[in-house]
């Protein structure tokens, strides 16, 4: 029993004649186990030879005692050497030496993961904002099924031509709405909405100018996906005089008191709305910052109806957007064949030319070409000249990496020699080279996130919106991400994987490779690629700067600087007041003139036909924009006549008989000199008289557009905007005392004023948006191309350390020396500057086709891009030419 | 001399491995020493020793029988390599070289 078999059954007594187990079990674990059978026999012996002479529970602490002491390190298992892991030696041997040529060579490895992540971080940003633009209209559910209506005038009376004569509105009459339902069955829904109307909301002590208010249909939440969050969707637009705020706007007025029944007052809202009390009848969130249209608060556009329940009849009459939902089959081509029918069934006359079409909801934002629009539209083409920058960036990364890796391949030429030599096939000297690639993509990729992360929210200043990294933190986005990663580490490492890893280690070891310098054709090429492409981008940078300063340096034709505008939105007492206000703000002696008008350059006008009395006798009609203005309008403004005269007081049929037209006008009529149109009968808006004048033709829209023919009836009381020309100095104190006279004289309506200037140029936001993305990102691509010139730049001159050593000492001077280290570069960029110059040329008329006064593309543009260029590369390189051409040369031929 | 990398203990352990012969294997090394040098020694310090001589090529190693006792495990069995020998023989030269001189400096050192 003393020495029984080892294992089988035993008494509860007899555990004590064998050995513990949990210390054999640590020993199975430790030990390596070649030595296992041995000293597992070794430690049974002792304990029983213990056992003899020892208590039981003595023999068992000795045995585990004497196993802790087994513990030596000559006995251990090596845990790295153990066989699963042999297979990953190789790879621990890649990392380790990628990781030390890392470390060696800092400043490549810096270039190359930064300018790489600056790369990414770029492509990321324009990614992010890309994708906000294509994310318009994206949150409707029924999205897909909603469709609009443009219209416009056809070039023919017949009603199969479906081409329009002029560039369509999408804002335009009522009726066409009921006339698509009754005539369409595919239509399930239609929507109507008339805005944007501005007025003024009151409630117990808050009032406030609403400006972006639409009427809108009560089938609205029906067909869009806007979320109710208090009120019922089916009846809250329903009834006249209902109201629906969003959050924003319930708690301004209500704070945290509960909206739903209570009653804002409101102001009326000119040609729309008559004043009266609004009871809200439903509370919304907001409307998502990717909509084509937003609004503060909508009315029911019953309310609209019952104001003025004719224009809803008639089609003449433009004050409507109608969008419609179709039903689940919907074929647009079928439904497109219709119109010509529809067309001829509701034309009022034979002759006209009315001419509707449609456009689906996702093309609304990115794809009009429709004018007139509830809201801001984006432009397609931005979004493609920035994705092509991003891309550019990337590249221009890109090649960097690949530059810098093929210079270094002479360094590591050595070392695909020496593992060729003992055995690596090319495969795993691929897999080595695309995996160090990959590892400074990782890399390069975390530099990215954190440049991303610190400029997000710089780039609402940039963009003017506001992009959040967690709407695209989507799995989507996140494996495209992964995806484009990843090929790019495979794109940036291929040449030098393919090129190293074909070397012949024979000839590599004897150094013969030196000879074909590693690349240096494709380097030259891609070097030539990247400064191409940046300084196309400086070329068009200074196009882009230069055209933005055109705009807002051009003479408009009238005065846009220290104007300040108050805006009452028709208000009737206003009107009535005017006069007296004029004559009271007229007295301030900073306050150089005040004139009222309906429209100022760069606001809303309306549009009219006007009949007019043509060179050959025959009364013409024809449409124009039309600027209601009052009596000092054209010398307020210091707008120049070109013949006639302007509204005077001294006659007082002006204020019914008489107009003034612009140059674009008088030539729209068929006056080749425009003082020939003064004194002809005219017949507008139900009024007749002559012409008095002509103005010099101003850009009273953005300088996108050509001036449009343009008449200025006067019209005393149908005003919205005070005008008031300023002193420079003292505007605060100026404005002041204008607030004064106005709380005095209109208490009722809340004093809003701007600058003229602002105004006008907030047409151009999105030009300004572009010159900014357009710059940053530029400036951004030279400098990373820069990065890369100045690591070669430093490469060659490493290279070079022995020949300029012998070259000093020989007796060349610094000159000499940043000479011959420049020389190739400099070649480089001259040849880039040769077909940038046409590309950007092409590039930068095509976005300049975009504005109808543009500053011209001189050729000195490009010489100064060119020149912009070759100093930054020049001084780049200078800097690692200087210094290496300082160098003693016994240090340098001393070194080996 | 050439460096032996030799220890102390491990010059003893060698020393046992040569005496014991057939027997040479842990359990009978370590009672052996025991025995010699009047303390207790762990199988551990015996195992890690006879592991790094055999690294040093001082030893080599055959499994011997399987015994009871042993809970069915096989003995390994030790033997000095030549090398090993020459090196333990080296090391008893160089004592006895230093221990004939040993005497007379003693007696001179008493002397002054």
């Amino acid at each position: 029993m003393e020495f029984g078999p080892y294992t089988g059954a035993r008494t509860e007594g007899d555990m004590s004649q064998d050995p513990p187990k949990w210390p054999l079990k640590l020993l199975r674990f430790w030990v390596k186990d070649e030595y296992r059978e041995e000293i597992e026999g070794d430690m049974e012996e002792t304990f029983r030879l213990n056992l003899k002479q020892l208590s039981p529970a003595k023999a068992r602490r000795v045995y585990t005692w004497e196993m802790i002491k087994i513990i030596r390190p000559i006995l251990l298992k090596n845990f790295k050497a153990t066989p699963t892991f042999y297979r990953y030696a190789m790879y621990k041997n890649y990392f380790k030496i990628a990781w030390r040529n890392l470390i060696k060579k800092t400043a490549y490895s810096f270039i190359n993961i930064f300018g790489l992540g600056l790369g990414i971080a770029c492509c990321v940003l324009i990614f992010m904002f890309v994708q906000d633009e294509l994310s318009y209209d994206n949150y409707h559910e029924k999205g897909a099924r909603i469709y609009r209506v443009i219209h416009g005038e056809a070039t023919t009376a017949d009603p199969k031509n479906g081409t329009f004569a002029y560039p369509p509105w999408v804002w335009n009459n009522a009726p066409i709405g009921p006339a698509l339902k009754n005539n369409f069955p595919e239509i399930e829904k239609v929507v109507q909405f008339s805005g944007r109307a501005d007025i003024l909301l009151t409630y117990g002590d808050k009032l406030y100018q609403e400006d972006g208010i639409f009427f809108m249909d009560s089938t609205a939440f029906e067909v869009f996906s806007w979320k109710l969050l208090k009120g019922d969707a089916k009846t809250a637009l329903a009834a006249p005089y209902s109201i629906v705020l969003t959050e924003t706007t319930a708690r301004k007025y209500f704070g945290d008191e509960d909206p739903l029944g209570k009653t804002l007052k409101g102001s009326d809202s000119p040609g729309r709305g008559n004043a009266g009390d609004y009871t809200v009848t439903g509370v919304m969130e907001e409307v998502p910052a990717n909509s084509h249209f937003r609004f503060n608060a909508l009315l029911s556009l019953n309310t609209f109806r019952k104001s003025r329940p004719e224009i809803f009849d008639y089609w003449g009459y433009v004050d409507t957007y109608t969008y419609f939902l179709v039903k689940e089959q919907f074929d647009e081509d079928a439904f497109k064949a219709k119109i010509p029918a529809f067309l001829s069934r509701i034309r009022e006359t034979p002759d006209s030319r009315y001419l509707i079409a449609i456009e689906p909801l996702k093309d609304v934002y990115l794809r009009t070409t429709a004018e007139r629009q509830p809201g801001e539209t984006g432009s397609l083409p931005n979004i493609y000249v920035f994705s092509v920058i991003g891309l550019f960036i990337l590249v221009i990364a890109m090649i960097n990496f690949m530059n810098l890796s093929t210079a270094r391949s002479m360094e590591r030429g050595k070392e695909v020699g020496i593992r060729k030599s003992i055995g690596a096939d090319r495969k795993s000297l691929i897999t080595q080279f695309l995996g160090e690639s990959l590892i400074i993509v990782f890399l390069s990729t975390v530099v990215a996130l954190i440049i991303v992360l610190i400029a997000l929210p710089n780039m609402t200043g940039l963009t003017g919106k506001a992009l959040h990294i967690e709407s695209f933190l989507t799995w989507q986005t996140l494996s495209v991400f992964l995806g484009v990663i990843f090929v790019i580490g495979l794109a940036a490492g291929s040449y030098p994987a393919l090129v190293l890893s074909g070397f012949h280690p024979v000839l590599i070891l004897k150094g013969i490779t030196r000879s074909n310098a590693g690349g240096a054709s494709l380097r030259k090429v891609l070097v030539v690629f990247q400064f191409t492409l940046s300084i196309a981008l400086i070329a068009g940078t200074i196009i882009v700067y230069y055209q933005m300063n055109h705009l807002l340096d051009k003479d408009l034709g009238f005065d846009k600087e220290q104007m300040l505008v108050l805006d009452y939105n028709y208000d009737g007492i206003v009107n009535q007041k005017s006069g007296a206000m004029k004559a009271e703000l007229e007295k301030n002696a900073s306050i150089l003139s005040v004139a009222f008008s309906r429209s100022v350059p760069g606001s809303y006008f309306p549009h009219a036909g006007t009949t007019i009395e043509a060179p050959d006798g025959e009364m013409k009609n024809m449409g124009q924009a039309i600027f209601q203005v009052g009596m000092d309008f054209v010398t307020h403004f210091n707008m120049k006549l070109v013949a006639g005269r302007t509204y005077s007081r001294e006659h007082p049929s002006d204020s019914t008989q008489a107009l003034i037209v612009n140059e674009a006008a008088a030539r729209q009529y068929g006056y080749k000199n425009p003082a020939d149109i003064v004194g002809k009968k005219f017949d507008q808006w139900g009024r007749k008289g002559e012409v008095i004048g002509v103005v010099k033709d101003f850009n009273y829209i953005s300088l996108h557009k050509t001036i449009e023919p343009l008449t200025l009836p006067f019209e005393a009381y149908a005003s919205r905007y005070v005008s008031l020309k300023i002193k420079t100095e003292n505007t605060v104190e100026t404005i002041a005392a204008v607030e004064e006279v106005w709380k005095s004289m209109a208490p009722h309506r809340p004093f809003l004023y701007s600058f003229l200037d602002d105004d006008f140029n907030k047409q151009y936001q999105s030009d300004f948006m572009f010159k900014r993305l357009f710059t940053t990102f530029s400036c951004l691509a030279i400098f990373i191309a820069c990065l890369g010139l100045l690591g070669l730049a430093t490469y060659t001159a490493e290279q070079r350390t022995k020949e300029i050593g012998i070259r000093k000492v020989l007796g060349a001077d610094l000159g000499n020396i940043v000479g011959l280290l420049s020389r190739d570069f400099i070649k480089l960029v001259f040849i880039s500057i040769v077909i940038a110059t046409p590309l950007s040329w092409y590039v930068m008329s095509q976005w300049l086709e975009g504005f109808a006064y543009r500053t011209e593309i001189h050729f000195w543009i490009f010489i100064l891009a060119g020149c912009i260029a070759l100093s930054i590369a020049a001084l780049t390189i200078s800097y690692q030419s200087i210094k290496s051409a300082v160098v003693n040369p016994v240090s340098s031929l001393r070194s080996e | 001399m050439k460096k032996t990398k030799l220890g102390e203990f491990e010059e003893l352990v060698l020393l046992t491995v040569a005496a014991l012969q057939k027997d040479a294997y842990g359990v009978e090394i370590r009672r052996e020493l025991e025995g010699l040098l009047k303390t207790t020694l762990s199988v551990g310090a015996i195992q890690s020793a006879l592991k790094r001589m055999e690294d040093k090529g001082f030893l080599t190693s055959e499994f011997g029988e399987p015994t009871q006792v042993r809970g069915g495990k096989r003995k390994r069995i030790y033997s000095t390599t030549s090398y090993g020998h020459k090196v333990l023989s080296e090391m008893k030269e160089i004592r006895a070289t230093l221990w004939s001189s040993v005497p007379t400096l003693a007696h001179e050192l008493k002397v002054i």
